[in-house]
């Protein structure tokens, strides 16, 4: 909800329970306001005997009927509702009043005068309110002002509990942490930056706590204890039921004030809970989360004859797209790239720039909203897009596995990790002994360098570096051809990422695992992989051998990388950096995507978005101002 | 000779790591364990360690966001913690901290002008609303943010990341303040950003002469930006020198475990490297002896009994280390 809060209003206008709950208390309102005028009698007149019939059914002149002392229902109706939200309204300011102080006190000091305030919170909490509310009201005068003072005396607990907890969380975010820095005060502190950030939970709160309110009066007044010389709903129901509605049939006494009640309440609790959802949106699909049925459309098979001699993994012309609010999402276009055993491909780019959908349409664990819109992932010379669900869930893992960004988060806090990677290797290996199971997790674990016995250990026992590499043991459970590393190092202290690189190459070596790298630290790149993809926008700027990259590279993008890049290698040397910003997805440049930030861009370039050319010898690069290389060996197959 | 700027001594900040049992003392975790170090008017000095090594305690002990346990904070020869309130906010006019997380630091409520502003309203220092609004537009732009006037009137969730980490920088200099202490400010960026802050940070040192406190993990960044380097291990440092002199040419074991570490961004340069094993122990179990000999490649077994100081080793470039001849 970082950004909600300022959008807040706007979207309560457009959310239906808001709309609704508001109305019905609106109209709850003005029937209170304007009751002398639209009430047909005033209830407080006095009547002569002879003129009135007790408990009469509705009819022309009572729509609702008379009560036992042949009053109007709806008039007393109209007029009672003046009493049900004068106590809500006042009872709750008094109550979010003391609360919220209570609360943002204890969350903000802390220590002691949080242990002392929440303990006394506790206390209160635990003596019933509405039996405590009887007691005071009983001892002092049943008036209007004394029911408003109790109830909001005795109703400010929740609001207090929720405020602190707030507090508590937005005191430790990094604005506040700043504001500190700077040399703000406790009270700007407060006031500028803690109390906004609570104020939308707090305004919640205050419907619901009304809604509570207006119900701890109508019991009150239920039961006798209400000020005698207004009407109010409870009161109304009082008399009803102790002075014989039930017995001489009279429903309409009974049913008008209840319904008064429920109405109020009602809208209440939609207001409430409208403004909770504007407030806390469930997010309905992150762009990463898997889609329960993935969806592939346009997609051709192909024969295996076509692919490429020693490739094992080969990618052709593959497009993803988006379907987003806003419209469709050109994520990925047109990419192609291959991979022989034992290779690793650094996949290189800049947060949104489409690696990550890359990677996952490979294995078809695209989410809900993306669409496989053009190309072909052989593996083997299968196409891993065509394949029935049935047989990729085969392939996935057992012979391309995923490494994920954050290994932390990955990994089951409550399952010791051995009996984490115990489960992979269960799930490809169902008729393994238990014996050969726990022997394969412990011959793992040594591999990654892990001791056996520290399987039985949990997520949060591990350092960093350590959850990373049982992530990787997960991956190898099966005995991948192909391991994807998403930012595997990119949250790790440089010793650590040494330590996981080296791995990574030695599992290279051993097992002859070809792995995809995804990473934005160049000099991760240099130091492990054989073959470069720079992504830009979506589409391929560079595909070439590693040397030519850093040495000989052709696309403006991939010069501009190198040179924003600080080398610890070369001393003195000054850091260039890149304009302007990476394009955002849904609003991507007509041409070329880099022409907006290219210092070489050209009125074509701005027109026209370029094809990849072959311009080395296995060196591709997608820049009208190059040139291709005219002895045209086999260019990688060009998306449509 | 002049007062430094900045000057820590012996500085010690320990944290409660959990509660005492009734058998055992309370355990203790020594984030800072003895830190002494100078800054001089507009230099740049980079902190460099691992997670965990104390880099973020020192910056925020010295900002005053902690108090020390042990040991001596002077800014501009006067001490810190013996200040009286004013005192103290005129000491923290000058020194403005560059938090990490350019996503997380700005209130989401507020415009950017307001944010910069802010600084400026809490000191009282520039009363007059044009003064002080002009003051803004100045600082937007020192940041690189042009135009200012159509910056200022942004919400935070409209800006990039490095446009986020300008404003931050912006709200630093507004004060015009002598000293700015940036913990990690380019690690969440990306590369092509991550130039561009380190060069608005350089442009900044050489144009107002402001010192840099700069903490980062990353070598690189270190070597493209700062004057001199201290590298912590375990909340102490190390070793300490001119940049050029303590990244190229390290004394102390783990700085040379640091620097191989580090890829090099050429790929005809791959070496078969030694890299370090083991992971940085718990601050809370320091080992005794050189904290660093359980890892060290070198360690003897003088190692394991004495606990070496800081000696020159060179001009101005001084380590920690038992197996280093003093000069």
């Amino acid at each position: 909800m970082s950004a909600a809060p300022a959008n807040m209003w706007r979207n309560a206008a457009r959310n239906r329970l808001v709309l609704a709950g508001a109305g019905m208390l609106l109209f709850a309102l003005g029937l209170a306001m304007f009751a002398p005028l639209l009430a047909p009698e005033d209830p407080r007149r006095a009547l002569l005997a002879t003129t009135y019939t007790i408990y009469a059914a509705p009819d022309g002149q009572h729509w609702l009927g008379t009560d036992d002392a042949g009053r109007d229902v709806l008039s007393n109706l109209i007029f009672g509702a003046r009493v049900s939200l004068t106590v809500g309204f006042f009872a709750s300011f008094i109550s979010v009043a003391i609360g919220g102080s209570i609360g943002m006190a204890a969350g903000y000091l802390g220590g002691a005068t949080d242990r002392a305030l929440m303990r006394f919170t506790d206390v209160v909490l635990v003596i019933p309110d509405l039996p405590l509310a009887i007691v005071l009201v009983a001892l002092t005068k049943p008036s209007l002002f004394n029911i408003i003072l109790v109830i909001g005396l005795v109703g400010w607990t929740g609001t207090a509990r929720l405020v602190r907890a707030q507090t508590l969380a937005v005191k430790e975010r990094k604005f506040v942490h700043r504001a500190r820095a700077v040399g703000a005060s406790d009270l700007r502190l407060i006031t500028r930056h803690i109390f906004p950030m609570v104020l939308p939970l707090l305004v919640v709160n205050t419907v619901l706590v009304t809604s509570l309110a207006i119900l701890e009066e109508s019991a009150l007044s239920f039961l006798g204890l209400s000020d005698p010389t207004n009407v109010s709903w409870g009161q109304m129901l009082n008399y009803a039921f102790s002075r014989g509605a039930t017995s001489s049939g009279a429903w309409w006494a009974l049913l008008a004030p209840g319904a008064g009640i429920v109405w109020v309440v009602l809208g209440c609790t939609l207001l409430g809970y409208g403004l909770e959802q504007i407030l806390n949106p469930r997010v309905k699909s992150h762009h990463l989360m898997r889609a329960s049925i993935p969806r592939i459309s346009a997609v051709q098979s192909a024969s295996p004859a076509e692919a490429e001699a020693h490739a094992l993994l080969e990618v052709r012309g593959l497009s993803v797209d988006f379907v987003a609010q806003q419209g469709t999402v050109h994520a990925v276009q047109g990419v192609s790239f291959s991979l022989r055993p034992g290779e690793i491909m650094g996949l290189v780019g800049e947060s949104g720039c489409g690696k990550t959908t890359l990677i996952l349409s490979l294995l078809r664990l695209l989410p809900a909203a993306g669409r496989i819109t053009a190309g072909q992932v052989l593996y083997h010379g299968r196409n891993l897009l065509a394949l029935p669900e049935a047989q990729l869930a085969a392939v996935r893992w057992k012979e391309l596995a995923i490494v994920f960004q954050g290994a932390m988060n990955a990994l089951n806090p409550l399952l010791p990790v051995g009996r984490q990677i115990a489960e992979a290797v269960e799930r490809h290996e169902p008729s393994a002994t238990a014996a050969a199971v726990a022997q394969r997790v412990g011959a793992l674990l040594e591999q990654v360098g892990i001791p056996a016995a520290r399987g039985r250990q949990f997520a949060h026992q591990y350092s960093g570096g350590m959850r990373q590499r049982a992530m990787i043991a997960m991956a190898l459970a099966c005995n991948p051809k192909v391991i994807i590393a998403d930012e595997p190092t990119t949250a790790l202290d440089v010793i650590i990422q040494a330590q996981i690189l080296e791995l990574l190459n030695a599992l290279r070596k051993e097992l002859g695992l070809a792995v995809i790298f995804v990473t934005h630290d160049l000099g991760v790149v240099a130091e492990i992989c054989d073959t470069v993809l720079v992504m830009y926008g979506g589409v391929a700027a560079e595909y070439a051998p590693v040397n030519a990259v850093f040495n000989e590279p052709q696309h403006p993008y991939t010069h501009a990388l190198l040179a924003a890049f600080p080398d610890f290698s070369r001393r003195h040397k000054a850091l260039v950096s890149i304009p302007g910003q990476p394009p955002r997805l849904h609003a991507l440049p007509p041409g070329c995507r880099f022409a907006p930030r290219c210092s070489s861009a050209q009125a074509l370039c701005h027109a026209h978005q370029p094809h990849l050319l072959r311009v080395g010898a296995d060196h591709y690069a997608s820049c009208h101002l190059l040139q291709p290389m005219l002895p045209a060996g086999s260019p990688l197959p060009q998306p449509a | 000779m002049n007062t430094a700027l900045l000057e820590v001594r012996a500085l010690h900040k320990h944290f409660a790591a959990g509660p005492a049992g009734w058998f055992k003392p309370q355990p203790v975790v020594r984030a800072l364990d003895g830190v002494s170090l100078q800054l001089q008017r507009g230099e740049v000095l980079a902190l460099v360690g691992e997670s965990g090594c104390g880099k973020s305690t020192l910056a925020l002990t010295i900002i005053g966001l902690e108090a020390p346990t042990r040991g001596t904070i002077l800014f501009n020869g006067e001490p810190m913690q013996r200040s009286n309130k004013s005192q103290l906010q005129a000491l923290r006019r000058q020194m403005q901290m560059i938090f990490q997380d350019p996503y997380e630091s700005l209130n989401p409520l507020m415009r950017v002008g307001e944010i910069v502003e802010e600084p400026l309203l809490v000191h009282g220092s520039e009363p007059a609303p044009t003064a002080r609004h002009a003051r803004v537009l100045r600082a937007l732009e020192d940041a690189g943010l042009k135009p200012a006037s159509e910056f200022a009137q942004r919400l935070p969730h409209e800006l990039s990341g490095g446009q986020r980490q300008r404003v931050v920088i912006a709200s630093a200099l507004v004060l015009q303040p002598a000293l700015l202490l940036a913990d990690e400010p380019v690690s969440m960026l990306d590369v092509s950003i991550r130039a561009e802050i380190l060069s608005l940070l350089a442009a900044l040192r050489a144009e107002h002469g402001i010192a840099v406190l700069f903490i980062t993990h990353d070598l690189s960044s270190a070597a493209a930006l700062a004057d001199r380097v201290a590298v912590m291990y375990l909340g102490r440092i190390v070793e300490l020198g001119p940049a050029q002199q303590v990244l190229h040419n390290p004394q102390h074991p783990y700085t040379r475990a640091l620097q191989a570490a580090v890829p090099v961004a050429n790929p005809r340069q791959r070496h078969s490297r030694v890299v370090l094993q083991g992971e940085t122990p718990n601050p809370a179990q320091i080992p005794g002896g050189c904290r660093f000999h359980p890892r060290c490649p070198l360690a003897e077994a003088q190692c394991k009994a004495n606990d070496p100081q800081l000696q020159v080793v060179d001009a101005g470039h001084s380590a920690a280390c038992l197996l280093l001849a003093p000069k």
